[in-house]
Formats: structure tokens, C-alpha cells, sequence
């Protein structure tokens, strides 16, 4: 699972303990730094962030060369907006990405990043270094959140490029039947993505505890992933109705409250109210669970 | 050990922290209102004089009907698309300036169903197919026209105007505790049907104890314990809305239709008979002549599915609403058990 940078990380994280106990002052920052350094000089990150861009693409190119214009309400949402305005694309993708792609990346990045250390021998040199394991931790979810928000700005970012390339792009209407303008509707695709990222921070706080738990990273992505599609499931069945707000992945979808005029902000409040619970129970979870673990012997 | 021990202190403050600001919440609803008899209250809706408001509305309804998993708008077929409408949750958002102008949008997941109501023009947009209908209204002077979303039933206000209006001697009318509608105090008015020939148990109204608007309205059926129906307003502003809310222009490539209003008043002619109503108050039973029920509406699936065959007809059955379309084709419908439809249709 690891990229080509396994061999030498030992002693990168050797290295990297010394130079984290000679800088004291910004302890936090230099450890982060250096985490989301050595996430983006792996080559799963890279090949992970393609596949995500890839989505849009293929998305747009199958429009383009189809003839058939595809009939409204049929097929993914937005889809049939797409050949009059490129700039659906983007959004159609993430509608695309939301329910499997997007929980996937981020649950490999979120399973491996305890368990991962732990398996391949790097926690010790990580724990030698006096950062704390709660400020190890800390760094680990920022990565992780760092994470969730580079995945879906890549598959906004490739969606609006090559909806420019292909289609024609005009103002944008809206769910409710409003008209906006070019300018105005990038930004509402920004305010899309990050509405995104953050229903993902709950699920990055589950995948970091259950990344505590284990020493084998793969069962960590696996577990985290499928508690995604577990909570998905059960958020389709109309018999657990009261259930429905406590799931994480209820306000997943959310998002197309913010393709309305006026923006409804509702479910964006709750749903970053919802996340905020996910992530205070299960980051405090994975705090009890990686302190009072024993990962020195 | 200890110092072990107290490391999990968080993961079980966190959770403890979570479930007290949730109960908080729910619980942050003392009301203090002056006392007031249920006269004085009725005298406060009829005099209310807020005409522009914006708000978001919770609509619920629990009528007995099969639940399917929710896998998105019903597209294209209306019957299933009335069908939606009529069982399960929506969100509404509802922007009105006066008796002229008002907005009622419909939210579901990816789509919207819009109704602007500006003067004169009327238009109704809905995003899953694209297509926009404007309708001239024809007396905007009144105000008061079929298209008005305000009179459609959409509103509290207006459901409660429905239920007080029948709130004659056939009822018993009595003031609940009072309670907490979109963050303001309201009283609850409860009105009981002196009949047990009605599937409706019990009605309470919401009134917001500053102005007087119903801001809530609930429906209880006969031997259910969860409301049948309800519509409460989950956010309220009373101010007036910008005026751009009232624009609508179909968007490019929407497909516009005028509607035809003529065209429905000749079929109406043709078939030459009105709708009548049998009884009154909370047993009425309204008649619609025969012929009035379209035959593609009854070989919908979804119909053929919530109807049973009954001698003389089919039978749509709910815990609030009976429904008996004859085999000539003409519609019974009350807030009444389907016993009374059956023998009501086999007398005529």
C-alpha cells in the first residue's frame, strides 16, 4: 500500500524526530508540515487525486460524444444540464463522487494514518520526538481534513476545466429557476466544495479512530469505508426515519441547498453541527484509545 | 493506572457534552404568554394583520399509505408525483407581500417545484423537468384567485382558516398548553369534532400569541397516535421579502406552456354537473359528478396499488381520507370511513 518513498521513511522520521525536538517553539507546525509533505510525496496520494479528476472527464467526454441529448430526470442529477452549460459538470461529478469515490480516498488516507505508521515500525521514531501523542494525533486529522479538501477542489477544479473545454458556458440556472451569472455561480461551486469537505470531517474523525485501533492499515480503510456505505443504507430505509439526522452521511447531498435561490443555509448549519459532534466523540475516542495504547514494544 | 484511566475521560465527556446540547436544545422552549380564553384567541387569528412574512415550512404527513425507500423525485408521472405530495415529508419555503405577491418552493433533494405569484402573472416552474406554466390570474385586483398559494392549502394560515370555518357548533373548541412554534410563543387552539362519524380525532392550531398568524397546524386521525398531518413553520420572519423574489422569468431552455383556462371551463361545461357536497361540517362527503375521474389516473400503477376493489367501485383508504371512485366514474371523498362512501354511494 505504501508508495516509493517506503524504503528511506524510517529514516526520514529519524531525521524528522531530531529536527522536531531541536524546533521547539513551532512544534505543531513543523510536525504538520512535514506530515502533509510526506502525503504528497507519495504516489498513492497523486494516483488517488487523478483517479478523482478522471471522474469529471469521463463524465464529459460521454456527453460529448453521445449524441442523444439525455432526457431531464433521468441518470445523475444535473446531468442533463450539462451539454447547454459546461459548468455542470463539476457539480454533476461530485453528485457522482459523494456516495462511494470521495468516502473511499478519504478512508484510505484516514485508515492508513495510524495504522500505517504503526505497521510499517514509524510511530516509535514519531513518538520519541517529544510532539505528544495527542499533538500527533491532532496533526494526523489535519492532514487527513487537509486531505478531504484537496480531493473534492481537484474534482470541482477538473470539472469546470474541461466542462470549459467542451461545452458552451453562459449563466447558470438555478433549482429554482433563477438565473446567475458566471462569476456568482463559481463562487456558489466553491461554496459547494467546501460544504463537501466538511461533511467529510466527521467520517476522516471515525476513519482516524479506527486507524487507532488496529496495526493493519487495509483493515482500517476497509472498516472506515464500509461504515460509510453502512450508514448510507440506513439512511435509505424510511422504517429507521428517527434515525436519519445522527447518521453522518445524512447531509451528504446536502449540498444542492446551495443551487437554490435564495441559499437555503439550513443543512449547511446542521450538517456542520452534525460533524462537529462526529468529530468531538470520535477524535476524543481515538485520543483515549491511541494514549493509553502500547506502541513502543 | 489512574493517569491510563483518565485519558478516556474525553471519550466519555465528548458524548455526554453531545447529548446535553442536543437536549438543550429541545428543551429550550418555556413559553410566557398572558391568558387568554379560546374566544379571545379566535378573535386574535381573525384580526391578525401580518401580510408579508418569509418562512420555511415543515410538511408531514403520516396517512397509513405503503412508505417506499425514497429514491428520488417521481419524474414525469403526475399521479405519483400528487402521490408524493400528498404522503411523506417536504420542505417548503414561503415568501409573501401582501395578497398579491408570494413564492412557495418546494424543496426535494435535487429539484425544486416553484409557484410565483406576481400580480397579474402567475407561474409555475419545476426544476426535474424543466418545464414552466403561466397562468394569468384573472382578477388581481381581489387578490383571491385558485392560483394564490396562499389559499392552496400550502400555508397554516390558510388550513387553519379551513378547519375555523367549520368551526361551528359541530365543535368543541378549547385552548392547550401554549408552546413554542419557530422560536416564538404561540397558544394552541384545539378543536374536537362532536361526531364520531369523522376519521379526524382532534386539530390544533398554533397561533403566534404577538400577531395573531397560525403557525402551526396539526391533524390527529381516529386510533393513531402520531399526527396524520401536520404543517409547522420551522423558521419566520415577519418582514416583507425582497421584491426580486416575485421576478420569474423561465429560465433558457425550460419548455413554457400557457395554461388554458378556457379549455377547462368548456369540460366543465360539457360534463354539465358540479361538484356537490353531502352533509356537513366534519362528516361532508363531496361528489364529484360521474365521468369526473380520468380513466389513465385509475390504471395507475400506483393507484391500482393503494385502492381496493369494492362492490361498485374502487376504494382508497387512509387514516384521515377515504376515497370511493364508482365504476361510472364518479368520486366520493371525506374526512369519513369508507362505510359511509359505500353506503352513501350505494343510496344515490
Amino acid at each position: 500500500m505504501r508508495g516509493s518513498t517506503l524504503p528511506s521513511e524510517p529514516a526520514v522520521r529519524a531525521v524528522q524526530a531530531d529536527e522536531v525536538h531541536t524546533a521547539r517553539q513551532p512544534l505543531l507546525l513543523a510536525l504538520l508540515a512535514s506530515e502533509l509533505t510526506l502525503l504528497f510525496r507519495r504516489r498513492r496520494t497523486w494516483a488517488m487525486l487523478v483517479a478523482l479528476a478522471a471522474v469529471p472527464m469521463l463524465i464529459a467526454v460521454a456527453v460529448r460524444v453521445t449524441a442523444v441529448e439525455p432526457p431531464p430526470g433521468r441518470g445523475p442529477p444535473f446531468l442533463d444540464s450539462i451539454t447547454s452549460n459546461g459548468l455542470f459538470v463539476a457539480v454533476t461529478a461530485l453528485v457522482v463522487c459523494i456516495p462511494l469515490f470521495l468516502p473511499l480516498t478519504v478512508g484510505v488516507v484516514a485508515g492508513d494514518s495510524i495504522a500505517g505508521e504503526s505497521q510499517s515500525g514509524t510511530l516509535r521514531y514519531l513518538l520519541i520526538a517529544p510532539a505528544g501523542r495527542a499533538r500527533l494525533l491532532v496533526v494526523k486529522y489535519a492532514v487527513v481534513a487537509v486531505f478531504c479538501a484537496c480531493a473534492t477542489l481537484t474534482i470541482a477544479l477538473a470539472g469546470t476545466l474541461i466542462g470549459l473545454a467542451l461545452f458552451p458556458v453562459g449563466p447558470v440556472t438555478l433549482l429554482s429557476g433563477d438565473t446567475i451569472e458566471i462569476g456568482e455561480s463559481l463562487i456558489r461551486l466553491l461554496l459547494i466544495t467546501s460544504y463537501i469537505t466538511i461533511s467529510l470531517l466527521g467520517f476522516a474523525a471515525i476513519g482516524l479512530f479506527v486507524s487507532t485501533l488496529t496495526d493493519v492499515p487495509v483493515g482500517a480503510m476497509a472498516a472506515t469505508v464500509v461504515l460509510s456505505i453502512v450508514s448510507q443504507v440506513l439512511d435509505n430505509l424510511p422504517q429507521l426515519e428517527w434515525l436519519h439526522p445522527w447518521l453522518f452521511t445524512h447531509y451528504w447531498l446536502g449540498f444542492s441547498d446551495l443551487l437554490r435561490q435564495p441559499i437555503e443555509w439550513s443543512s449547511l448549519a446542521s450538517n456542520a453541527l452534525l460533524q462537529l459532534g462526529y468529530l468531538a466523540v470520535f477524535g476524543a475516542l481515538a485520543f483515549g484509545r491511541f494514549t493509553t495504547r502500547d506502541v513502543l514494544t | 493506572m489512574v493517569w491510563q484511566q483518565s485519558r478516556w475521560l474525553p471519550a466519555i465527556v465528548a458524548p455526554a457534552v453531545v447529548a446535553a446540547g442536543v437536549l438543550g436544545v429541545s428543551a429550550a422552549s418555556s413559553v410566557d404568554l398572558p391568558g387568554k380564553t379560546p374566544e379571545q384567541v379566535l378573535a386574535l387569528v381573525a384580526g391578525h394583520t401580518v401580510d408579508a412574512f418569509s418562512g420555511t415550512l415543515e410538511q408531514h404527513s403520516e396517512l397509513g399509505l405503503p412508505e417506499l425507500p425514497d429514491v428520488g423525485t417521481p419524474t414525469g408521472d403526475d399521479v405519483a408525483a400528487a402521490l408524493d405530495l400528498l404522503a411523506g415529508s417536504h420542505t417548503v419555503r414561503v415568501y409573501v407581500d401582501g395578497p398579491s405577491k408570494a413564492r412557495v418552493q418546494v424543496m426535494e433533494r435535487f429539484d425544486e417545484r416553484d409557484l410565483v405569484r406576481n400580480g397579474a402573472d402567475a407561474w409555475l416552474y419545476d426544476s426535474s423537468t424543466q418545464t414552466a406554466t403561466h397562468f394569468a390570474v384573472p382578477d388581481a385586483a381581489s387578490g383571491h384567485s385558485d392560483m394564490d398559494p396562499q389559499h392552496m392549502g400550502m400555508t397554516p394560515e390558510d388550513l387553519a382558516a379551513r378547519f375555523l370555518d367549520t368551526a361551528d357548533p359541530s365543535t368543541e373548541v378549547t385552548l392547550g398548553d401554549t408552546t413554542s412554534v419557530a422560536g416564538r410563543a404561540a397558544y394552541q387552539l384545539e378543536l374536537d369534532p362532536r361526531t364520531e362519524a369523522t376519521l379526524v380525532d382532534m386539530v390544533t392550531i398554533a397561533v403566534d400569541g404577538e400577531t395573531g398568524l397560525p403557525l402551526a397546524v396539526t391533524v390527529f386521525a381516529v386510533g393513531q397516535a402520531a399526527p396524520a398531518a401536520s404543517v409547522a413553520f420551522t423558521d419566520i420572519t415577519l418582514e416583507t421579502p425582497p421584491a426580486e423574489r416575485f421576478e420569474f422569468t423561465p429560465p433558457p431552455g425550460t419548455t413554457v406552456t400557457e395554461h388554458a383556462k378556457k379549455a377547462e371551463g368548456d369540460k366543465r361545461a360539457d360534463s354539465g354537473e358540479e361538484p356537490t357536497t353531502l352533509g356537513r361540517g366534519w362528516e361532508t362527503v363531496v361528489v364529484l359528478p360521474a365521468g369526473s375521474a380520468p380513466v389513465d389516473a385509475l390504471q395507475s400503477p400506483q393507484l391500482q396499488q393503494l385502492s381496493t376493489t369494492v362492490p361498485g367501485g374502487r376504494l382508497i383508504s387512509t387514516a384521515l381520507v377515504s376515497v370511493l371512485v364508482t365504476d361510472d366514474g364518479s368520486v366520493l371523498m371525506g374526512a369519513v370511513p369508507p362505510e359511509t362512501l359505500l353506503s352513501l354511494a350505494s343510496g344515490q
